[in-house]
């Protein structure tokens, strides 16, 4: 991802359409596909009970520190990651270079099913944002003095 | 590196505050969560040790103005400042769009400013960006306390270089200029964004308003540590 990545209504609706066949096959509750540095890609499913970003965030976090770990027993990184709690629980697995997925899944299904249908769904999200259009721009025009000129966050007595 | 989502119509952008150990960084973002309207942020997100030091990362992330019906989502991170932490600080600083970076104006930190800016620049150039390419500003924080160097002295240290940098003078632990430089550097990013629109992003970082001349060597010498 040297480019800017801008994703068009098309290619969200696409991913969307992949991870909701991942979400129905694995009976998890929600998928999240960010880029390493924590940034939202795409997510669907049940997102109204956490905050995806926080979510983002720290798994970037926790993936990239477990890449030390696995270099320690010879590995280049650890290609996927499960976090067991008692209820919820959240695995995630490399896209590419560039990208990872995170699935949030609870006692309907198994870390098995989830791991299955997460490779190929990997897969295919891979393919997808190989396949976007490498432009130089984002192609979102707008007059930066209009935003520029006046403070974009204000200090707000408490 | 930004991400623009026409679907979600919502931009991302990424600042890192960085610095030495204990120059403030975690305080800034603690004071940005406590006064900017609940409304535009999440929850602060702290991975400290029991004794508060960073150990991995802090991160708020806050919204700010809609353009042309997209919210503009800004990611604030901090990095462990305590130098054996380089590893992380590496991984904090991928994919950052501007850079808010932290010294301590006392005198006995002087060595570690200069350590961890040099640090900066490495680890940028690890992800082959150029500090001259990025958006940043620096804070002189602690302004409040009684043994800190003149501005004069910590310009010729940290921002000397031919394109230099919108500095501001920061006490965080009361919030005086906290949201000044935020503002900067968030400023700096949006135009960086606009000119980026179909160019290869090869443009020269905005210039800042009143940017002086470079700073003579002021004849000022640091007193050895105590």
């Amino acid at each position: 991802m040297n480019c800017i990545p801008a994703l068009t209504i098309e290619n969200v609706a696409s991913l969307d359409g992949i991870l909701g066949d991942f979400l129905k096959q694995a009976e998890a509750e929600l998928t999240v596909v960010i880029d390493r540095g924590g940034n939202v890609i795409s997510q669907f499913g049940d997102v109204s009970v956490m905050d995806v970003t926080i979510i983002a965030a720290l798994a970037a976090g926790s993936f990239a520190a477990t890449r030390e770990l696995a270099r320690r027993i010879g590995e280049v990184e650890f290609n996927a990651l499960y976090h067991q709690g008692n209820g919820s629980h959240i695995f995630m697995n490399s896209v590419d270079d560039d990208t990872i997925m995170i699935t949030v899944f609870g006692r309907r299904t198994t870390v098995g099913l989830v791991r299955f249908y997460s490779a190929t769904t990997a897969a295919a999200v891979s393919e997808l944002l190989k396949s976007l259009p490498v432009t130089g721009g984002h192609g979102f025009t707008f007059d930066a003095a209009d935003v520029t000129s006046v403070p974009l966050f204000v200090d707000r007595p408490v | 590196m930004s991400i623009i989502n026409y679907a979600s119509r919502e931009i991302q952008f990424k600042i890192v505050y960085y610095g030495p150990a204990l120059c403030g960084k975690t305080t800034n973002l603690a004071y940005i969560h406590e006064r900017v309207c609940p409304a535009n942020r999440g929850d602060l997100v702290s991975l400290a040790t029991a004794a508060d030091r960073t150990l991995f990362f802090d991160f708020l992330p806050l919204n700010a103005v809609v353009i042309k019906g997209f919210v503009t989502k800004f990611q604030l991170y901090t990095v462990p400042g305590q130098v054996i932490y380089n590893a992380t600080r590496q991984l904090v600083l991928r994919s950052v769009d501007g850079v808010v970076f932290v010294a301590d104006s006392q005198w006995e930190k002087m060595e570690e400013n200069v350590e961890s800016f040099r640090n900066l620049e490495e680890n940028l150039a690890q992800q082959n960006i150029s500090i001259d390419e990025i958006p940043y500003v620096l804070q002189y924080n602690k302004r409040d306390l009684g043994n800190i160097a003149p501005i004069n002295y910590l310009e010729f240290l940290l921002n000397n270089r031919r394109k230099r940098a919108q500095s501001f003078e920061v006490t965080s632990s009361t919030g005086q200029n906290v949201f000044a430089s935020l503002n900067a550097v968030s400023q700096m990013l949006l135009y960086k964004f606009s000119k980026q629109s179909n160019v290869t992003p090869t443009v020269a970082p905005p210039a800042v308003a009143g940017q002086p001349e470079p700073v003579a060597a002021p004849k000022i010498v640091v007193p050895a540590r105590v």
